[in-house]
């Protein structure tokens, strides 16, 4: 009658599903070698100044920022189940934080000074902003959380000494080293490793299990015992703080820094991203992100030509990226990853059937 | 001996209706204490107002000689007092195991530990399975806790209820809804606490031949008071009860024909 723990040694199913270290393994190698890959078959040099894998690169970086973006919001909305409209907040905390430093101090000084500042700040803000509004329940707090970062955004266009609504380029303050766009791809790359690692190892954590938890049944988790408002906090701040850190990438590679970083855009991005890709999955957020920038970026360059005219397909785009999107939400109603999860031991046990000699009891 | 819970005049209106009216209740360590009633006579609202659900609009909570009237709800479980639901109250989309796991590192150290795996703490899946096979839900311990048919929820939420051990649990209906055959289990659950002796319990339910059997003292109460409190052949044997309640549901200690969950769906 006893189970044996080692039984469950292997995770529980929903969470083998989402364990996904042979792709995670293959796209990994693949960031890495991007440059050179890109550089080879353009012939283009991957470390120079301007040419297509440098473009690439920085194709990818905002593509990476992106999908950081959506996984920092995936913590909150995904796993601790947590709506915020108010995640630019910390995304364009981070570029002005780090750009105001590196404009007043310069050079490699201002960037570390910048990076511990913005973190420093993010947490606070954080904490703040927790404290004062995690009473309020859904819609309120999510309103709550819009309309801070809204101020914020007022704030910024409307201020003078950060350039107002231009907001102030970071190019001249920035350490040389920064400027070569290899590095800022490295450093993207590992830094978002690590930020998938860290939210991965966090949600297989007895902390994760509250996170979730508290998704699952706010009121459950209160009555076994946890004090559920701490729990919520420390979760929007440390995704505050990812997004900070995301936010520093962010200016680092426009070299600029503006008040659209505050706009309700950094937030409603990574709310569709992790909706398309797949809410609470850990793979959802960035294919979304991903994807859904890709898509963006091809359409908007699009040109067709039928026969004599030439249909220009790229000022639809907000369309078309619309109707791809209801699509997608409509055929994926857990987004792409959610659904597969859910659909892969059903679809394993279909085919197992047409495979004789197989084990057809397995999946 | 000094009452393990005591209510004094606790008092809860909604609105103009007065669900609890000034009902005081005593319960004494290691003892079953049932609280029946028909329904709508106040005793979920009671148990709410016991373990922090709601606050009370008047009266007070004592929990071992200690006033626990405005005490957190999620505190309450780290001083002893556990909970379970007449309305299933589960984690929905987490494993079975999970939802025990979950509910058995609670008032460990262990919680803040974000950089560890929680299957790593061996100890806490080792209890979580002990209770996931005193409810008899071992064979499914994988799958997520909305799967699982009505009486499968209902083991679970007395699962989840057993895994942080608490000294003082409150059974809101265990049995509610659970079709006839799997009440045994649960039955099976409530008499294995009381065989271990060190529980106190607070139960309320509808299943007389269940109350009759566990119970050391019963609490009846009928609109949102207190009509009679005594042992088990008291309350049975007592008039007022028998006329205003009892009357009607007796009959079905004399023939077991135990829930069919006329009063939850
Ligand atoms: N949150 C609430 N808001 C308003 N009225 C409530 C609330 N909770 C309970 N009531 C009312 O209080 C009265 C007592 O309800 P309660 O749930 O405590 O009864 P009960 O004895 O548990 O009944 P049952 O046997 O049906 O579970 C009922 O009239 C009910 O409608
Ligand atoms: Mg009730």
């Amino acid at each position: 009658m006893q189970t044996p723990a080692t039984s469950i040694q292997q995770k529980p199913a929903w969470r083998r599903t989402l364990d996904t270290n042979g792709v995670f393994l293959l796209w990994t190698a693949f960031l890495l070698i991007f440059p050179f890959l890109v550089g080879a078959i353009s012939g283009t040099s991957p470390t120079g100044r301007r040419g297509e894998s440098v473009f690439q690169q920085g194709v990818m970086i905002e593509y990476l920022t992106y999908a950081m973006l959506a996984m920092s919001y995936n913590l909150i909305f995904g796993f601790t189940g947590v709506i915020s409209f108010g995640h630019a907040l910390f995304f364009g905390a981070g570029g002005y934080i780090l750009g105001g430093a590196a404009r007043a101090l310069g050079g490699e000084t201002g960037v570390i000074v910048g990076v511990v500042l913005a973190i420093v700040a993010s947490t606070g803000l954080g904490l703040l902003i927790g404290i004062v509004s995690l009473r309020l329940k859904g819609v309120y707090y999510a309103m709550f959380t819009l309309a801070v970062a809204e101020m914020f955004y007022i704030f910024f266009r409307r201020n003078p000494e950060t350039g107002s609504e231009d907001g102030f380029g970071l190019g001249s303050s920035l350490p040389e080293l920064l400027g070569q766009r290899i590095v800022l791809f490295y450093l993207t790359v590992i830094l978002f490793i690590l930020m998938f690692l860290f939210i991965r190892r966090l949600m297989f954590s007895p902390t994760g299990a509250v996170l979730l938890g508290i998704r699952e049944n706010e009121n459950r988790a209160k009555t076994v015992g946890y004090n559920t408002l701490r729990y919520k906090l420390f979760a929007i701040t440390l995704a505050g703080v990812l997004a900070t850190i995301t936010g520093m990438l962010y200016a680092l590679l426009n070299r600029k820094v503006g008040p659209e970083m505050f706009f309700v855009n950094f937030t409603v991005n990574p709310l569709l991203h992790t909706i398309v890709g797949g809410i609470g999955t850990f793979i959802g957020p960035i294919l979304g992100a991903v994807g859904l920038s890709w898509l963006e970026r091809t359409i908007r360059s699009t040109v067709l030509t039928v026969g004599e005219s030439q249909i220009n397909i790229g000022q639809w785009w907000a369309i078309i990226l619309g109707v791809i999107f209801v699509a997608v939400v409509l055929i994926f109603p857990y987004g792409v990853v959610g659904t597969w999860n859910r659909a892969a031991p059903h679809i394993r046990k279909w085919i197992s059937r047409f495979l004789p000699g197989r084990n057809a009891e397995s999946g | 001996m000094t009452p393990l819970l005591e209510g004094r005049q606790l008092r809860k209106v909604f609105g103009g209706l007065i669900a609890v009216s000034d009902v005081s209740i005593a319960v004494q360590p290691g003892t079953i204490h049932s609280i029946i009633g028909p329904n709508g006579a106040g005793k979920t609202t009671l148990m709410n107002l016991i373990s922090g659900i709601y606050k009370p609009t008047g009266g007070s909570v004592w929990y071992k000689g200690q006033e626990i009237t405005h005490m957190p709800l999620y505190r309450r479980a780290h001083i002893g007092i556990g909970r379970s639901f007449q309305i299933t109250n589960i984690f929905p989309n987490l494993t079975v195991i999970e939802n025990v796991r979950l509910a058995a590192q609670a008032l460990s150290s262990i919680p803040w530990q974000f950089w560890r795996r929680a299957d790593s703490h061996k100890d806490f899946i080792n209890q979580a399975l002990s209770h996931i096979a005193l409810v008899g839900l071992s064979d499914s311990i994988l799958k997520p806790a909305s799967m699982l048919p009505h009486g499968g929820k209902r083991k679970l939420e007395l699962a989840i209820l057993l895994a942080a051990s608490p000294e003082l649990l409150l059974l809101d209906e265990p049995t509610a809804g659970v079709a006839s055959e799997q009440v045994g289990e649960i039955i099976h659950t409530i008499d294995t606490i009381r065989a271990q002796g060190d529980k106190t319990v607070i139960i309320v339910e509808h299943n007389m031949s269940l109350v009759m059997g566990v119970s050391d003292r019963i609490t009846v109460m009928h609109s949102g008071t207190v009509l009679a409190e005594g042992a088990p052949t008291e309350i049975a044997q007592n008039k007022e009860v028998q006329s205003a309640y009892l009357g009607e549901l007796y009959s079905d200690v004399m023939q077991p024909k135990t829930g069919e969950g006329k009063h939850d769906h």
